[in-house]
């Protein structure tokens, strides 16, 4: 084995002087993050300046089992940067490489090292911006964020970080190079980007990814509300989950904070209120000026003492501006805080918020809270200085309180921050037994040496964990925080029928029912096919797939061992993603129990137009403005769909386009003049125009001769990997496609793709039945996939295809 | 010397840093290297380091701070409000260490002993004198970072009409602009200028034409004399003793002026130094930006042209000066105000330290000088002559053209071009 100077001689040679630290400043800064907590001191600081001398630096580290510590910019609050004794810190900071923004399928490329905000700067000019925007976006770097699954503000309608990812560049412990994800929203199979992402530098080393960027709203407005009383602010935000309305962020701070951020920027904000709150909502003009009014007249009701609407892009900077720069300005309070990123579902933020107070009085400390309020995330901060003892005691101990608190309101110990080695002690308080087993076997199987990042985000070997959670025995809407709860072997129909009675559903795209007994879907539409295969349905005002609405999980491993994994909150990084991981894995890994998904509202209005090809035969081109009319629509739903059908060449018949809006008068008034335009230059022309009702919508495509059937009984269905974009847009082999605007790239065809078009991925859905999912693409480590498999299902008894057979 | 800190107190100031890295993407030196030994967190980290009574510190804190532009730019950022004015101690013995040579450094682009001199109007205009002659990568890179402005009005005048296309008639000219009744103003303002090194040496017409612009505003204009360098440098090369000298000396200068209302300073950098160095009495200190802001300016033709600011780091983190200028520029009829990418990163000039660190400040030039070009602007426009050295070789560089042109020079031309 080399020594640790033939190692830094070696890793100098790759990196040059100038890339390898090894000095005594570079280790006492490198030793720290935003944490303020402390681990060891590392061997040497490593910069390297691209991927390939990243994979270099770890294949040198493995040879002398060196442990690694990937490092963003240290902006991390949970210790995860932080290196133990003897470790190699890896700085990704010069892997700053950002690529040309692709405006057709709406994605980037950033290196690691890229910071946050620089993402959203470089889409502007494409009206396209980066939507997971930590407070810390302007320092934070994209690897730290993916590694963190960061949330900001703007996830509350977008998302948090991993659903922004299309396609992952990735090192494993070796030093081998892989790349996950082939660029779909929407891709079967076990999700290596879901496990990567949120693992904290413990799988592997992330050295680019395709980012997915959403359109920036044509119109944003912003409420300021101030409220005497900080429980009124939160049963606002609950009342305005429950009012169909669909902010883009809602955050609150607390007195305290709001004190402390006013001394450092004086933005003239009030400080005689106990709570101030920002709702914003952002999309077609009109819409949201009407959304803005309607937000006001909930918080007024609610008991805020004064709203006021920004009066232009400054006022909005300095709203956010404020609360960015919240956290940083508690340094202004006390000399030493703990930080909490409890998150609970969002009708129990209420009474977390009470027992907070209590808990602050009965410990005696000072607290201060910002709060992604509509996430349900907060980050109470106790302060205390800690030269004194006892003072540094009763923080702690209120500090642990809390985390139990919002455990026992069937939160999570960490929304987005990650475990790191902060909450290394609270975590197995939501992990059970198998699920710390499953969970380190994961980590086995990326790194069976235990190199990287050890001693992080999983709880120690012995670790003393409670019973799983039971699984559900039936069905449980949980109205006020828009989730719910269901047995896996419920149809997908009647779970959605369920919700319908309050205009909610789970936006996946599953179609709806639509008589009594619908045999597609009675047949198809289970809830655990719809986890496993991420059942492919045409999805007006869908917003992804079940991946993207999974919270938690109930399941059972090949041997018949129950776990359960994930909580019922928007929001969490407490071990790694198994829900979303797992979902779309086929029957091969688990055997689905119960789940719980997140609802939204379904859209009130759908637009509806069919254009008929004039009398000369219409080339695809046609269809291509159609497209481009409906991708560059920014209203307040997503879920467009466009039906079409080609003689392979030409189009042939009518084509439709619907699109899901709020209402009649406004957003959808806006495109009927573009959809219009766009079907006049295809040559076409407009042969109807209509606006109706959601579920009506469905009955007015069977009229037009449409049969929405086919969607769920259709006997192939294929999956696309991009979108045919400038090509033309008839896919060659097809005669009926499905455009789902959700996001560019998803495409569905109802038929199998001709295997030789350069779309071709996916066969999912055959006579009924999911076919098992296809081999990886090349670049998968299938040795990984396989050590998974063992410790999912040791014996073989689930489904093992051809390819998984070592 | 600055004094050595109380522990106490600067463990105080320290614990304030919540260790946030918001000032990590603010930092030139970070910015260009990815390193956070160059960077304001690690700084601070380091500051612990010098305090230690053993001795000065491991060499790597020294050259940590040697590296320090003194921007300020971290101070803007920072929303715990640690003060970064504390890094100059680390600065002070960084430029100590360097004259003593106990510190590894980077090859510099001119002598040291040079570099401790260009404080020295002598040696400032002899060096502008021989800039065409100057041969060699070194020599080269000096001449080059030297700052320049059209010599003579006519020069000035031709470059924007060009650069405009075709002349633009507007508002009437003064009829009277050189008349006797201007040659101190008439106002009710009574200024002192302050020219610091640079106006005299070498940039003489600027600082003229200034003078000329503040008096048509309707101030009353003197140019004490006695004056000197305002210290800055003497300070930035570790001669504690000659910057409390020309703190004195300018000091003397100017209270000679008792009835003055205002002490202008032409160049950002100079401002700074002034407004930190102490006792002016009553008379404000104040950036020309902010003088020519409160005055009523002579009347102004459209400027149809897309202008980009450059904020230089002493006027905008330093001073704090962020409205005046760019309100001035926004006064100009016709003209479009845009900023550069990153706007609060530092151009890597930062006085001498662009000549003690030239591999640092050519890269650090280098991507201001791209923000500015992706900005489209036609003509860029800043307030210390030091980034006006600094971008303009870097503009040079890259092989681009993008003319650069102190901000006074701009407005001087639409009000009395
Ligand atoms: C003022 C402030 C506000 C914040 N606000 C938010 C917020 O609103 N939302 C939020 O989610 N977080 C927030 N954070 C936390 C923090 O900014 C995020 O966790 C961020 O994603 C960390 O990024 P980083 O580049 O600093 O990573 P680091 O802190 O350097 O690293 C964090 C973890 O990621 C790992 N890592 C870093 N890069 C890679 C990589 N390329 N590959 C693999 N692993 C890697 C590290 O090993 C470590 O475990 C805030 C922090 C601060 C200081």
């Amino acid at each position: 084995m080399d020594t640790l100077d033939d190692l830094l001689e070696k890793l100098r040679g790759v990196l040059g002087t100038d890339g390898l630290l090894t000095g005594r400043a570079a280790g006492r800064i490198y030793a720290r993050d935003a944490s303020h907590m402390r681990l060891g001191a590392p061997l040497a600081v490593a910069l390297p300046q691209n991927a390939d001398e990243v994979a270099q630096v770890l294949c040198l580290c493995a040879g002398a089992a060196v442990p690694v510590v990937c490092r963003g910019t240290g902006t991390g609050l949970s210790g995860g940067a932080l290196p133990p004794d003897g470790a190699l810190v890896l700085s990704m900071a010069r892997l700053d490489e950002l690529g040309p923004v692709d405006s057709h399928s709406r994605t980037v490329f950033a290196g690691a090292g890229v910071l946050n905000a620089r993402v959203t700067t470089h889409g502007h000019g494409a009206g396209l911006a980066f939507a997971p925007d930590p407070s810390s976006q302007h320092a934070s770097t994209i690897g730290g964020n993916i590694a963190e699954n960061a949330g900001g503000p703007h996830c509350l309608r977008h998302g948090v970080t991993r659903g922004h990812l299309r396609r992952l560049w990735w090192c494993d412990a070796a030093g081998e190079s892989w790349v996950s994800g082939r660029g779909l929203a929407c891709e079967r199979g076990l999700d290596l980007v879901s496990l990567l992402c949120g693992s904290e530098g413990t799988l592997g080393v992330v050295t680019g990814a395709d980012l997915a960027l959403v359109p920036s709203g044509a119109a944003v407005q912003t409420l300021f509300a101030v409220f005497p009383d900080l429980g009124d602010a939160v049963q606002a935000v609950v009342g305005m989950a429950g009012s169909g309305l669909l902010p883009v962020a809602m955050e609150i701070v607390d007195r305290t904070m709001l004190l402390a951020v006013e001394e450092a920027f004086a933005f003239g904000f009030p400080t005689d209120v106990e709570a101030a709150m920002i709702v914003e909502f952002s999309g077609g003009a009109e819409e949201v000026a009407a959304d803005a009014a309607t937000a006001e007249k909930i918080l007024l009701a609610g008991g805020a003492s004064e709203v006021v609407l920004a009066a232009d892009e400054d006022e909005r900077r300095d709203l956010w501006r404020c609360r960015k720069k919240a956290f940083g300005a508690v340094g202004r309070l006390a000399p030493n805080y703990v930080t909490m990123d409890v998150v609970v579902p969002v009708g129990n933020l209420p009474r977390l918020v009470r027992d907070i107070q209590s808990i602050k009085e009965q410990y005696a400390v000072g607290l201060a809270t910002a709060f992604h309020a509509g996430d349900g995330n907060l980050h109470p901060g106790v302060h205390f200085d800690d030269r004194d003892p006892e003072q540094t005691r009763r923080a702690h101990a209120a500090a642990d309180a809390i985390i139990q608190r919002a455990l026992d309101l069937d939160g999570s110990v960490t929304g987005e921050h990650g475990v790191g080695i902060e909450k290394l002690p609270v975590v197995s308080r939501m992990l059970d037994g198998v699920t710390a087993q499953l969970q380190e076997g994961i980590k086995g199987a990326f790194d069976p040496r235990g190199l990287l990042n050890p001693g992080k985000k999983l709880p120690a070997r012995g670790t003393d964990y409670p019973e799983p959670k039971p699984a559900p025995s039936g069905l449980r809407v949980d109205w006020e925080s828009l989730t719910v709860t269901t047995p896996a072997n419920r149809p997908l129909a009647e779970v959605q029928a369920a919700l319908m009675e309050r205009a909610l559903w789970i936006p996946v795209g599953a179609w709806l029912p639509r008589k009594e007994g619908n045999p597609g879907l009675a047949r198809a539409g289970r809830i655990g096919e719809m986890v496993e295969q991420l059942l492919p349905c045409p999805g007006l005002g869908a917003w992804g797939t079940a991946r993207d609405m999974i919270l938690e999980l109930w399941a059972e491993t090949g041997d018949g061992r129950p776990f359960h994994a994930g909580a019922p909150v928007l929001k969490n990084v407490a071990g790694y993603s198994l829900p979303q991981a797992l979902c779309g894995s086929g029957e091969v890994f688990v055997r689905t129990v119960a789940a719980t998904f997140q609802v939204r509202p379904i859209p009130p209005a759908v637009g509806v137009w069919v254009c008929r090809p004039g009398a000369i035969p219409v080339g695809p081109s046609a269809l291509g403005h159609l497209l481009d009319a409906v991708r560059s629509y920014r209203g307040a739903f997503p879920g467009a769909v466009v039906w079409y059908e080609t003689d392979g060449e030409n189009l042939r018949g009518d084509c439709v386009v619907m699109v899901p809006g709020r209402d009649t008068a406004w957003d959808l008034a806006v495109l009927n003049g573009r959809i219009r335009a766009a079907i006049a230059e295809a040559g076409c022309d407009c042969a109807h125009h209509e606006v109706t009702g959601f579920r009506e919508s469905v009955e007015r495509l069977e009229e037009l001769g449409l049969q929405p059937d086919w969607a769920v009984s259709s006997a192939t269905w294929t999956t696309l990997t991009a979108l045919p974009g400038d090509r033309g847009h008839v896919i060659p082999g097809t005669s009926r496609g499905i455009l789902y605007q959700l996001n560019p790239q998803v495409w569905w065809v109802p038929e199998a793709a001709a295997s030789d078009s350069p779309w071709y991925a996916d066969v999912v859905w055959e006579n009924g039945r999911a076919t098992p999912p296809a081999p990886p693409a090349a670049g998968v480590p299938l040795p990984l996939l396989e050590g998974i498999k063992r410790a999912f299902d040791p014996h073989g008894n689930l489904m093992t295809p051809q390819w998984l057979r070592s | 010397m600055t004094e050595r800190p109380d522990p106490a107190a600067l463990d105080l100031l320290l614990r304030r840093c919540v260790e946030c890295g918001l000032c990590l993407p603010t930092c030139a030196t970070w910015a260009s290297t990815g390193n956070e030994v160059l960077s304001p967190r690690g700084r601070l980290v380091l500051m612990q380091d010098l305090l230690e009574p053993t001795g000065d510190g491991d060499p790597g804190a020294l050259e940590s701070f040697d590296r320090c532009i003194g921007c300020r730019a971290c101070e803007t950022a920072c929303p715990s409000g640690v003060p970064f004015s504390l890094f100059e101690f680390g600065k002070e013995l960084a430029a100590a260490a360097r004259r003593k040579g106990a510190m590894p450094v980077d090859d510099p682009a001119v002598p040291s002993w040079l570099v401790g001199r260009l404080d020295r109007k002598p040696v400032l205009r002899a060096l502008g004198a021989l800039r065409p002659l100057a041969v060699g990568p070194r020599l080269r890179r000096l001449a080059s970072s030297l700052p320049s402005a059209p010599g003579d009005d006519a020069e000035l005048a031709r470059l924007l009409d060009r650069l405009i296309g075709s002349r633009q008639e507007g508002a009437p000219r003064p009829a009277d602009r050189d008349s006797a009744t201007h040659a101190h103003g008439t106002g009710d303002v009574a200024i002192a200028f302050f020219t610091g090194c640079t106006g005299p040496s070498l940039m003489g017409a600027t600082s003229r034409r200034l003078v000329d612009l503040l008096r048509h505003s309707g101030a009353a204009v003197r140019i004490p004399r006695g004056q000197d360098c305002c210290g800055a440098l003497a300070g930035h090369t570790g001669r504690p003793q000659d910057r409390e000298k020309l703190h004195a000396r300018n000091g003397r200068a100017f209270a000679v002026q008792s009835k003055c209302d205002w002490i202008v300073v032409e160049a950002a950098g100079c401002g700074l130094e002034l407004k930190g160095s102490g006792d002016f009495g009553p008379a404000a200190v104040l950036d020309a930006t902010e003088a020519l802001a409160r005055l009523d300016l002579p009347a102004l033709r459209p400027v149809p042209l897309k202008v980009a600011y450059h904020a230089a780091c002493h006027l905008e983190h330093g001073q704090g000066v962020v409205g005046p200028p760019r309100e001035l520029l926004r006064r100009i009829p016709a003209l479009e105000l845009v900023e550069p990418a990153d706007p609060e990163l530092c151009c890597g000039s930062g006085g001498v330290w662009s000549l003690e660190h030239p591999d640092l400040a050519a890269d650090i030039g280098l991507r201001k000088a791209e923000a500015l070009l992706g900005t489209g602007a036609q003509l860029v426009v800043t307030t210390n002559p030091g980034c006006l050295g600094q971008i303009t070789s870097a503009v040079a560089a890259l092989g681009a053209e993008l003319p650069i042109l102190p901000l006074s020079d701009l407005v001087w031309y639409a009000a009395l071009g």
